[in-house]
């Protein structure tokens, strides 16, 4: 049979961002593809260097179109780091508290995309409903629901009154209620599973190899999670559970991802159960001494690492950013292999691709 | 004869229907839905935009493709809907003819995609003519248990067994529920639209049209909704209740948005299949039970 190489992206129904893969079939079969990287580069590691060191938090809410506050919390937790800056207990409390509520949303958007994929539209659309709940939620906080610009070095910029606690506390309760109909889709819904059981495999040694990180490791049994490993902010405090999956496959990445969504919900009720009095911010310096900090946290896809490096002046003399999809794409290609047109679009929307992140 | 049945009342009913459809589909999702002269906007806003080809295309070939299933399934709705009003359009073998024009449209539709040379063009062709061979035969297999049934191959006699015994529905059932599934095959509805796959395909055959042409195969799909569920009325579900009265009209009418909102709710909670899978359920599932059928049939 003859073999046809069809170009999905760099615009494609499939893609929401610009992505290139070029696929050769054999009939309905994968036997390759080939993946570009880099229609969405915008050199903004390039750029953070020429601006300050607050006028860089702008930028790197701009890394990300859907987790774009961890982008922006990491940042500050590196240069804070720098400056040996104590940050207010209420100030990184609010900082979860969004964090958490990002995740949710970054959460209930992909099961929408995954959704839409595989031709299930009604569920596309009711996750998409209750994701508007949260981000109501987040426009209620900081006055954003996207970017929130609501983190600044040595705290946040907006502190919760009582109103929005309430608010908070009843919009999460109704939260918990949808995802946990969504999840009884994902969980027993046959036609669902029928076209994400046992495709997009990867396994443990795989995704070591790879270095995989974030829900689709933790679908592949491999429990790693920042919030647990290398407790950030005041994670520890909290009671959470990492949740993992043995399978491996797209289906166990959209049950790791709903599990991960009640949980992070539960973190939020837990933190404005908790949330201390007190100052939201401290002052910083104008001077960020010379040295370097490596920042980490665990964004909605997996670890984020930022690296800043100061030379004492007033912008940073590099900042380098590993966001967790590169990790995703370039195990991809192997995922990919083998299995039936029909598939890729579960597959590429099961590794949860952020371009933007990735491209920089 | 150019309002009922012809032409202006197929599609005017067709978009209708297209637009409950529409409708209902976005109420189970949460929205609110589309106005009810959305589909008649679609269409004239498509025959007033520009019509592009790709190069190297045959375009008198390209514009005769459309035209032609249009034409297709015009003729089937004018003698599917004859039927509800009088018998004399009816002749002996009208009901095969009938089932062959309805079949038409997607082997066009397969040549449609092949003649504008695009990838998914071709390979979105390519989807619909493996999907083709499964729901057609289905299709056939199982609505000629309602002929053999009545002992005719004219709708008129299919009807006439059914008003002096029982709707086909009731001994059939198993059949008509299988009839139903080739006519999701034979729309590309949702979970049988795999050529259309908008996350692979984007739209499979149609990603080369566009405008007057494009509306041409819109019109065809539309038609080919309606005579399709009025086919399965008229099959399963004739009776005392059907004869040409306004009473048999209004109820006619009635089974039918009940067929549509069938429809609806299928496309509603369903992936879209696999195409192994969905070859794999209709070879191994669907067409031996419709086999059965017709044997139990022939047997009692």
């Amino acid at each position: 049979m003859s073999r046809v190489t069809i170009p999905i992206g760099p615009q494609h129904p499939l893609l929401k961002e610009p992505l290139s893969f070029n696929i050769t079939l054999e009939g309905e079969n994968v036997i390759d593809s080939v993946l570009r990287l880099g229609y969405v580069h915008r050199g903004i590691e390039k750029l953070a260097q020429s601006r300050s060191f607050v006028q860089n938090i702008t930028l790197f809410e701009r890394v990300c179109g859907i987790c774009s506050h961890i982008h922006t919390t990491t940042y500050c937790q590196a240069v804070e780091g720098l400056l040996g800056l104590e940050v207010p207990r209420r100030g990184v409390y609010i900082r979860m508290l969004l964090c958490e509520l990002e995740r949710i949303h970054s959460h209930l958007l992909w099961l929408g995309v995954l959704a839409k994929n595989i031709g299930l539209n009604t569920v596309f659309m009711y996750a998409w409903r209750d994701r508007e709940i949260v981000l109501d939620l987040m426009e209620e906080i900081s006055g954003g629901r996207v970017s929130h610009a609501i983190n600044t070095i040595g705290g946040v910029r907006k502190d919760l009154n009582q109103d929005q606690m309430k608010k908070l506390t009843v919009g999460l309760d109704e939260l918990i209620g949808r995802v946990k109909d969504l999840l009884r889709i994902v969980k027993n819904d046959r036609s669902f599973k029928a076209r994400t059981r046992g495709i997009g495999f990867l396994s443990q040694e795989d995704v070591r190899r790879y270095c995989v990180v974030g829900p689709v490791a933790r679908a592949s049994g491999v429990g790693i999670d920042l919030r647990k490993d290398a407790p950030y902010a005041y994670y520890d405090e909290l009671s959470f559970n990492v949740v993992t999956m043995n399978e491996g496959d797209v289906w166990a990445r959209a049950m790791v991802r709903i599990h991960e969504t009640t949980e992070a919900i539960r973190l939020c009720q837990q933190m404005v159960e908790k949330l201390p009095s007190g100052e939201i911010s401290a002052t910083m310096k104008r001077k960020v001494p010379a040295g370097e900090f490596i920042s980490r946290s665990e964004a909605p896809r997996g670890e984020v690492i930022y690296f800043v490096k100061s030379d004492g002046s007033q912008t940073p003399a590099r900042v380098k950013v590993r966001t967790p999809t590169l990790t995703a794409l370039i195990t991809l290609p192997q995922q990919l292999r083998g299995l039936q047109m029909a598939d890729v679009s579960a597959v590429v929307a099961g590794v949860d691709l952020c371009i933007a992140c990735a491209d920089r | 004869m150019m309002i009922f049945p012809g032409f202006l009342f197929l599609v005017a009913l067709g978009m209708l229907f297209h637009w409950i459809d529409r409708k209902l589909i976005a109420r189970f999702e949460g929205r609110i839905g589309p106005p009810w002269y959305q589909p008649l906007a679609d269409t004239i806003k498509l025959f007033a935009k520009e019509d592009i080809l790709p190069i190297g295309t045959n375009e008198a070939f390209a514009l005769l493709l459309p035209l032609t299933s249009f034409a297709t399934v015009l003729t089937a709705g004018y003698y599917i809907f004859s039927a509800f009003l009088t018998s004399s359009t009816s002749f002996e073998g009208d009901f095969i003819m009938i089932v062959f024009l309805l079949s038409l449209p997607s082997l066009l539709f397969f040549l449609g995609g092949w003649t504008t040379s695009g990838v998914y063009s071709i390979l979105g062709g390519n989807r619909s003519l493996l999907q083709y061979f499964s729901y057609e035969v289905l299709f056939l297999v199982t609505l000629s248990g309602a002929s053999i049934a009545s002992g005719s191959w004219s709708l008129q006699g299919i009807r006439a067994a059914q008003e002096s015994g029982l709707p086909f529905v009731i001994p059939q059932f198993v059949g008509f529920l299988l009839a139903m599934a080739g006519l999701i095959g034979k729309l590309k509805r949702s979970p049988y639209d795999i050529p259309k796959a908008k996350s692979e395909m984007i739209v499979g055959p149609l990603t080369e049209y566009s405008g007057k042409k494009l509306a041409m195969w819109k019109l065809t799909d539309y038609v080919q909704t309606v005579a399709g569920i009025a086919l399965l009325v008229q099959c399963y579900f004739s009776g005392l209740w059907t004869t040409y009265s306004p009473v048999g009209i209004f109820t006619s009418i009635l089974l039918m948005l009940g067929l549509q909102f069938a429809l609806s709710v299928i496309s509603a909670i369903f992936t879209r299949l696999r195409i192994d899978q969905l070859i794999d359920l209709n070879w191994r599932l669907f067409i031996p039970l419709s086999l059965l059928q017709n044997i139990l049939i022939i047997i009692l």
